[in-house]
């Protein structure tokens, strides 16, 4: 169905739903036609289940990936929590894609280094995959990954094997504290970066995650020398419209859902901290 | 073309245009005064300065269903509805609610995606301005620039003369509203002109205010300009600027539909997340926000104020907090006092 009220959605089938922590589920829907539109990394889609109500996700697959769309969810509100709730087969209601995305012209031939805490890994992964399966337009790939505890992790076939396998690739996983069966790094995101001390040549660094470790690895990579139009972010507000309307995912003159979710560090400068 | 028709011919002509389809015009409810369809029997209170609530509810009404949806087990079932928004005619605006719908059209039409259920409304009615004769003491259009007297963008342009309504078609579309009034209106006597009375711009310091304002986000005026706000929302409702919906849905799991409303900023709900946090956690973000919105934001996005001087929150705000205060404590020195 497509309609020319960009507000009602077009209806797609719950595919997969599968847990990726206890907080966490991926949801993998289809149109008839598989992925029901085309996108860019970084974009996002609007989930609507009625009579629960809508509510926008990034859209964590890449646009690669013709044939479904993925969503990792983090259960917050009632959407999420009926979303969460959901078994294969069901049918929704999806609209989108909404927002920029990332740049991915202007990182052809860049290092990237990107930077995930918990659920903030989901818009990373859909940039991740695409800079992979588009290998050559890319230099070197790290990716600095952390969670509260190993069962906090997500994607962990991709972060734990598909990843560090990739050609020019390099995986670093933390978490926060100590777990009986956590052999590997521990300590928060931030100063995991500050230790691992990436040098800024020709190097992007592309960071989400909770509000707390974004401001600590801004902190950490402005440090490390890396200028403010080498760092990129994506920024959460509530939203209703995903089209620059109804008013309320403002931060100065932009609107989160048209003008981003993804900001350089250069232009949330210029803005009003209001995130 | 100009043509007139005497006042006590009015409720003739009503009739004979809402045949047609709804014709909107400026009527009493209780206390207030609403663009509402005509009806057999409803006076039209052109004489009031300005509607309560602005006539913009015509192309963005306070709610809205827009979809249905059926669900059986794993179906679900989405279908577009609505009020078809056929012809219609809104029938008495003044100057700035023709500003104001300009404004709302940057918003809803000039950008892409289009807003449909405006534009449908909008595309379809005709717009009569009737000029006005006695700006309320409130009223502040002259700082934007706008003239009472002509409203730019009206198909119709009305005003009176004594007792005799004259209208001058500007567009096809007004041709055709004279077309269909048919005998009913005469021939104009040439000449007549509507009065511009003389309207009020409060000395504002308006000039380069939005780059002025840039600066001024962390202004400990801030601080005392919010403070006696009500969050009540009501400069918001009556703004005939202000676009901002929420969307929500309502009934059964089985069946229900899904509408939009009329939001507010100045709630704090407004922006508040799932997982709580709140970019916005006081009135006073909210409160700068609505003000940065109309003088700064909507001026960077589409090079104009998004506030017409209609007077509405001057008249409607419980705590006197109104645009005007908000131009003076935060533009810089101000030419004269109000
Ligand atoms: S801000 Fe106040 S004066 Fe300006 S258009 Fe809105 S209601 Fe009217
Ligand atoms: S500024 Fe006045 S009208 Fe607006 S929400 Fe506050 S108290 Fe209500
Ligand atoms: S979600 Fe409506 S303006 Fe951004």
């Amino acid at each position: 169905m497509n309609s020319v009220n960009p507000l009602v959605p077009q209806k797609v089938t719950l595919l997969e739903i599968a847990a990726e922590t206890p907080e966490i589920k991926t949801l993998r829907v289809a149109g008839e036609g598989g992925a029901p539109f085309d996108f860019r990394p970084g974009q996002c889609a609007m989930l609507s289940l009625p009579p629960v109500g809508e509510a926008l996700f990034s859209i964590t697959s890449s646009p690669d990936c013709r044939d479904s769309l993925e969503f990792s969810i983090k259960e917050a509100g009632s959407v999420t929590r009926a979303l969460h709730a959901l078994s294969p087969g069901q049918e929704l209601g999806l609209r989108g894609p909404y927002g920029n995305g990332f740049p991915v012209e202007t990182l052809k031939g860049k290092d990237l280094l990107f930077i995930g805490g918990g659920i903030g890994l989901a818009p990373l992964r859909s940039l991740i995959n695409y800079c992979l399966a588009h290998r050559a337009g890319y230099g070197h790939i790290d990716i600095v990954y952390g969670a509260r505890s190993p069962a906090d992790l997500i994607r962990r076939a991709e972060i734990n094997k598909r990843w560090p396998a990739a050609p020019d690739t390099a995986v670093y996983l933390t978490v926060d504290a100590e777990f009986p069966e956590w052999s590997g790094h521990v300590g928060f995101v931030p100063s995991y970066v500050s230790e691992l001390a990436f040098t800024p040549e020709n190097r992007v660094a592309v960071t989400c995650g909770p509000p707390i470790m974004i401001k600590f690895v801004l902190k950490a990579l402005e440090e490390l020398k890396f200028t403010p139009d080498q760092v990129i972010t994506t920024l959460e507000m509530r939203m209703k419209c995903g089209v620059g309307k109804c008013g309320r995912c403002n931060l100065g003159s932009k609107y989160v859902c048209k003008d981003g979710p993804v900001f350089t560090l250069a232009e949330l400068k210029t803005l009003p901290a209001e995130y | 073309m100009i043509k007139s028709i005497n006042k006590a011919g009015l409720d003739r002509l009503w009739e004979r245009l809402a045949a047609a389809g709804p014709l909107y015009l400026p009527v009493k409810e209780g206390p207030a005064v609403l663009f509402r369809p005509w009806a057999e029997g409803a006076a039209a209170a052109l004489d009031v300065t300005q509607a309560t609530v602005s006539p913009k509810e015509i192309f963005f009404p306070r709610d809205e269903t827009y979809l249905k949806f059926r669900r059986e087990g794993e179906k679900l079932a989405l279908a577009e509805s609505g009020t078809p928004a056929g012809p219609a005619i809104a029938f008495g605006l003044r100057s700035c609610d023709l500003r104001a719908v300009e404004l709302l059209d940057l918003v809803f039409r000039g950008q892409e995606p289009a807003d449909a259920l405006y534009g449908r409304r909008r595309e379809n009615t005709m717009l009569v301005a009737l000029a006005c004769g006695q700006p309320d003491p409130s009223c502040f259009c002259g700082a934007f620039g706008i003239n009472p007297a002509d409203a730019p963008g009206a198909d119709v342009m009305a005003w009176w003369d004594g007792d005799v309504l004259v209208m001058e078609a500007r567009t096809a579309r007004g041709e055709a509203l004279f077309a269909a009034a048919g005998e009913l209106l005469q021939e104009s006597a040439a000449g007549s002109k509507p009065l511009a009375p003389a309207t009020a711009e409060f000395g504002l310091p308006l000039e380069d205010l939005p780059e002025r304002l840039k600066s001024r986000f962390y202004d400990p005026a801030w601080d005392r300009l919010y403070r006696g706000c009500l969050a009540c929302g009501g400069c918001t409702y009556f703004c005939p600027t202000c676009h901002c919906f929420d969307v929500q849905d309502y009934g059964s799991q089985e069946r229900g539909e899904r509408f939009r409303c009329w939001d507010s900023c100045m709630f704090g709900r407004f922006t508040l997340m799932a997982g709580g946090h709140n970019p916005r956690p006081t009135q006073k973000e909210r409160v700068r926000n609505r003000f940065l919105h109309k003088l700064q934001y909507f001026p960077e996005n589409f090079g104009r104020f998004a506030c017409v001087g209609c007077g509405r929150c001057l008249r409607s705000c419980p705590v006197n907090l109104d645009i005007v205060q908000a131009i003076r404590a935060l533009g810089g020195e101000t030419v004269e006092q109000r």
